[in-house]
This record gives C-alpha cells, sequence and structure tokens, in this order.
C-alpha cells in the first residue's frame, strides 16, 4: 500500500507552507491524482439532490486533487445518499480507503434544497481536508471587474464561477478590488466623483464609505492583515507613492521616497510585517519590498522586462504577473530564496493574480483574442481553466480570505 | 508671482537632485541646465504637495491639443513643449479659470501600475506648467490610467495616441 503524504512532496518542492498534518495521507506526488470511486453515492432524482451531486463532483475535480474513476477503481471510495424531501435537503457523506477502509470522513448535511451548491462546496471542502490535509477553496468566493454593463463594475462569484451577481452599481470606473481580513467589506478605487478615489463597500449591505479622496491620485486600498492599517497609493504630496494609514486614528504615515518613480500595488505580507509593490525605479515596473514602518525598499525581481502586480499568499509566496517574451505569464516567487516559477505559457496574457484559499491554485485574468476571462492556474501542473467566461470582459479577481 | 513660481520649482529640482544623487536615471532628452524644471529631464517631481480639489465648474474639452509621452515613460517630450506653453500663455492671460490635466496610457501594462504612471504624465505636465509660473492651486491632476483609450487599435498607431496627457479648462 502506498501511503506518501502530501506535505512531503509539497516540502520537497520548496514551498514554505504545510497542509494541516494530522489526518495527512494518500498520494503519490505532486501533480498525480487520487483515483476516486463516487460510484455507490446514491443521489435522489429531486433535482436539488442531482445539483449536490454534480456540483460536490465538479468541486472535487476542480480542486486538483482528485480524477473520478469507474466503480472499483478508485483508491478512496466515496459514498453515501442525499435525498430531498419537502424542501429540504438531507446529504450524509463518507470517505474511506478503498483497500484498508480507513474512514476519513463521516459527515451528514442538512439543508434547504435552495442551498444545494452551498452545501456540495462545503462537503466537497471537508473531503479535501480529511484526505490531503490541504484547504479546499470550493466554498470561496471572488470579487471581480466586469465591464458587461458597459462601465466597470464589481461583481462576486463563487468559486466555480457559478452565482455572478453585481456588487456596485456606480456606472463609473471600479477597479483595483480587494478583501478586507474578515471578508465583510471590499476595499476598492472609484471615480464615482470622477476622480480616483478609494472606497470600501459592506458586502452584505452594499453601502459604501469613501476612505481617502485627497488631491490626485487614490488607490491600490489593502487593509493588513489584522485590519489596524491600509497600505495605499496616494499622489497628495506630488508623487504617486506607497502609504500606510492607520484605521484608528486616521495618520497617514509615507512608506516610500522616489521622486523619480511610480509606485503601485501594494500587498501585505501574512505576518503584516512588510509590504511588496511595484516602482518603476529601475525604469521598468518591477517588484519591490518594504517594511510596514518604511526604511529601505528591497528589489526583488530583475528577470523581464515588467514584473508587476503582486500577491502575497498566506503560504508566503508571491504571486506576479511578469512579461516574458511579450506575453504576461503567471509566476510565483519565493521571497526568502528568491526562487522563481513560471506557471502559465501559451499565447495569451495572464494577469492580475490571486492566491485561492487553498494555497495551490490562483485566479488570474487572461486575455487572448482581446477579450479578457477568469481562469484558475494550478501551481502544481494541471492546465489553466475557465473559472468564467461569461459574456463581457472580467479582469482583477480577488479571493475572500 | 510668475518669478517665485519658477524659482521655487528650479530650487526645489536642485534640492531633489542634490540629495539622491546617485538614484538619479540618466535623462532621456538631450537638456541641461535651466531647462531642468519638474517633469522635463530628471522628472523629478515633488516640487510641492498637491492643492485641495476645487470646486466643480463649467468644463471645456479640446481647447489644447494633448501631450503625448512614450512608452512607461512620464518624460515630457522636446515635440510637446509647445502645446504646453500654448495652455500657460492661455492660463496666465485668464484671471480667473482653472485646469484639470487627465493623464492616459495604453493597454498595456498592468491596470494597476497604469493609474500610477497616468498620475505621474499629469504630474509631470503640472509641474512644467508651474515651472512657467502658473499657480499650483489652479491645477489638478487626474490618472485615467489605461481605462479611456482615444484609439482603440492593438498596435503602436493606437498606442501612441493613447499616452497622452488632456487639458480640461475649468471655469
Amino acid at each position: 500500500m502506498k501511503r506518501w503524504i502530501w506535505f512531503l512532496a509539497v516540502v520537497g518542492m520548496g514551498w514554505g507552507m504545510r497542509p494541516a498534518q494530522a489526518q495527512v495521507v494518500v498520494t503519490k506526488g505532486a501533480g498525480q491524482k487520487t483515483g476516486l470511486d463516487m460510484s455507490a453515492f446514491r443521489a435522489s432524482p429531486a433535482p436539488a439532490a442531482a445539483l449536490f451531486r454534480k456540483t460536490l463532483q465538479d468541486d472535487l475535480v476542480r480542486s486538483g486533487w482528485f480524477s473520478i474513476t469507474a466503480a472499483g477503481r478508485g483508491e478512496i471510495v466515496l459514498n453515501g445518499e442525499c435525498e430531498e424531501s419537502g424542501g429540504s435537503l438531507n446529504a450524509a457523506v463518507r470517505v474511506l480507503h478503498a483497500t484498508t477502509g480507513q474512514s476519513y470522513l463521516g459527515k451528514k448535511y442538512p439543508a434547504s434544497a435552495g442551498e444545494a451548491r452551498r452545501l456540495a462546496h462545503r462537503a466537497a471542502d471537508d473531503i479535501i481536508q480529511a484526505v490531503t490535509g490541504w484547504r479546499g477553496m470550493a466554498s470561496g468566493r471572488l470579487v471581480l471587474v466586469g465591464n458587461r454593463s458597459r462601465a466597470k463594475e464589481l461583481y462576486l462569484c463563487d468559486a466555480d464561477g457559478a452565482n455572478l451577481v453585481q456588487l456596485t452599481q456606480d456606472r463609473s470606473i471600479s477597479l483595483a478590488p480587494r478583501w478586507s481580513p474578515d471578508a465583510r467589506t471590499i476595499v476598492y478605487t472609484s471615480y464615482l466623483k470622477r476622480f480616483p478615489d478609494v472606497y470600501s463597500i459592506d458586502v452584505a449591505s452594499g453601502s459604501r464609505r469613501i476612505v481617502a479622496n485627497f488631491p490626485g491620485l487614490n488607490t491600490g486600498g489593502a487593509l493588513s492583515p489584522a485590519s489596524r492599517e491600509m497600505a495605499l497609493v496616494l499622489s497628495r504630496q506630488g508623487n504617486p507613492e506607497i502609504y500606510v494609514k492607520n484605521m484608528a486614528g486616521g495618520q497617514l504615515t509615507r512608506l516610500t521616497t522616489s521622486p523619480q518613480a511610480a509606485e503601485a500595488s501594494p500587498c501585505w505580507s501574512p505576518d503584516g510585517n512588510r509590504i511588496v509593490y511595484v516602482s518603476d525605479q529601475p525604469g521598468t515596473p518591477q517588484l519591490y519590498t518594504i517594511s510596514r514602518s518604511g526604511g529601505r525598499p528591497q528589489r526583488l525581481t530583475s528577470r523581464g522586462l515588467e514584473n508587476v502586480a503582486p500577491d502575497w499568499g498566506a503560504n508566503g509566496w508571491i504571486a506576479f504577473a511578469s512579461k516574458v517574451g511579450g506575453r504576461y505569464q503567471i509566476c510565483i516567487m519565493n521571497p526568502d530564496t528568491q526562487e522563481i516559477r513560471q506557471l502559465t505559457a501559451d499565447g495569451a496574457d495572464y494577469e492580475d493574480p490571486s492566491w485561492a484559499p487553498d494555497g495551490r491554485h490562483i485566479a488570474c485574468a487572461r486575455t487572448a483574442g482581446y477579450r479578457s476571462a477568469i481562469y484558475l492556474v494550478d501551481t502544481m501542473g494541471d492546465p489553466p481553466l475557465p473559472l468564467l467566461n461569461t459574456s463581457g470582459d472580467w479582469f482583477s479577481p480577488s479571493w475572500a480570505p | 508671482m510668475q518669478m517665485r513660481g519658477w524659482t521655487a520649482a528650479v530650487m526645489a529640482g536642485l534640492i531633489i537632485v542634490a540629495g539622491s544623487g546617485c538614484k538619479k536615471r540618466a535623462p532621456k532628452g538631450g537638456l541641461a541646465g535651466m531647462d531642468n524644471v519638474g517633469g522635463v529631464v530628471g522628472s523629478d517631481l515633488y516640487g510641492e504637495g498637491l492643492s485641495d480639489r476645487f470646486a466643480a465648474g463649467q468644463e471645456m474639452r479640446g481647447q489644447f491639443a494633448p501631450v503625448y509621452f512614450d512608452y512607461d515613460s512620464s518624460q515630457i517630450k522636446d515635440s510637446e513643449r509647445s502645446k504646453l506653453d500654448a495652455v500657460a500663455s492661455h492660463l496666465q492671460g485668464a484671471a480667473s479659470g482653472n485646469l484639470i490635466v487627465e493623464g492616459n496610457c495604453d493597454e498595456r501594462g498592468s491596470n494597476e501600475y497604469n493609474l500610477a504612471l497616468g498620475e505621474r504624465r499629469a504630474l509631470a505636465v503640472r509641474a512644467y506648467l508651474v515651472g512657467l509660473g502658473i499657480d499650483g492651486a489652479r491645477i489638478q491632476t487626474k490618472s485615467l490610467g489605461e481605462e479611456q483609450p482615444v484609439a482603440m487599435g492593438h498596435e503602436e498607431d493606437s498606442w501612441s495616441q493613447n499616452r497622452r496627457g488632456e487639458f480640461v479648462v475649468v471655469q
């Protein structure tokens, strides 16, 4: 019996993050999939039950860890049932090893029939966690910028692209959305009052308040992991620079001083001690980091013509877009070792990466033939998959934490 | 008033140049000496902080020709200076009236970086006008990044038209 351990494979690749170790089991190596036999899972023909089963299966495949096998062929068996009666949905899920019979998960999921998708996402994440030790992304949510109303507005969707809803009705230009660490608000840039200002919008109520409307440019708002400070790009002193605003007292601290350069795209390190950002100080936009309290910036990138749009993941790696051979491609970098890996390489442009909560996937905007859609890029070798590819152009995805 | 604005801009430029010697990028243009006004050679901005946004008024667009920029650059090119001189003499001749300078970029590059680059273009135009004696409080900058192209193509012909500073006169 093979009992390779996920985190060994992963640490062997040089990753800083280890999944929860307790129940970590079964697998072969990064990029290879575990066969999952769902044939014994019974869903009643009711629409909600069928939707639960389909959503669950799609989520498990999208997670990258599993391939669905024919009956009797899987290393892992998923059985149980899902029934709908009187407007409520009851699912029972059991996951066990095909040969040893070891049980990974046995759980009941009751809900109303209207919640079949949400329930399936939860079950999928539980299964992924139990079998691989990794957090799943199926229950995740994204904010995006879309232009299908002709204005650029913010939209929300689920991890599988479903439940697309429009969040803003500004009829303006909305840009650079980023979630608050508690996932309740989204900070973004809007021209609602004709100039680029930073706003924060409450996702549940849609109520909005202004965060920064100084003269000149206000953009790049990003809350620190503890939500006590917000990084911003402001030009109030005569040039775009990175600032930190204390959210309690409102005091502003300017972190960068580069009268000959533009700064953009601040993003906090997971521990909140550093900020990665873009500066064109060297003549082309490159990535730098700086302490939250200022001081001397450190240049991170020199490879490639341009390196932009950094997103510092909870796993310690920074995802960014790098101009390679005339195209933007998604790369990830370990800032401690400076190791860089390029994840995309086809003829399209991949921009604006955002780490998924599973620490394995990255959502980004993919532009091909002058159309932009949201794609999911895998750090373990699976090909990019469309996440949201409906009418209109889609940009700047950001995963809820 | 004019002399004061000019002197202040040059002084600020000299102070910044003196204080940041080794970081200075080699100027791309062929200008030197007294031409080192904000926005022209070293593109040192920071001459002064920006003034508060002025009240909205009647806006006129298209009175002045846009100024164009090179890729990833916010440097005022020689070829564009006469356009700025025309804007300056208009403002000098008008006792009232303000100006919004809109900075724009081509579609290449990250959205957020282009917002910062567009702002630098607008600020470079503002610094140049301040250097010619215009009161900085009459000029506001507004970056549109790559959000408002005038040419919709996807090649240098369109890109070069989109890398621009536009002028909106506010009465």
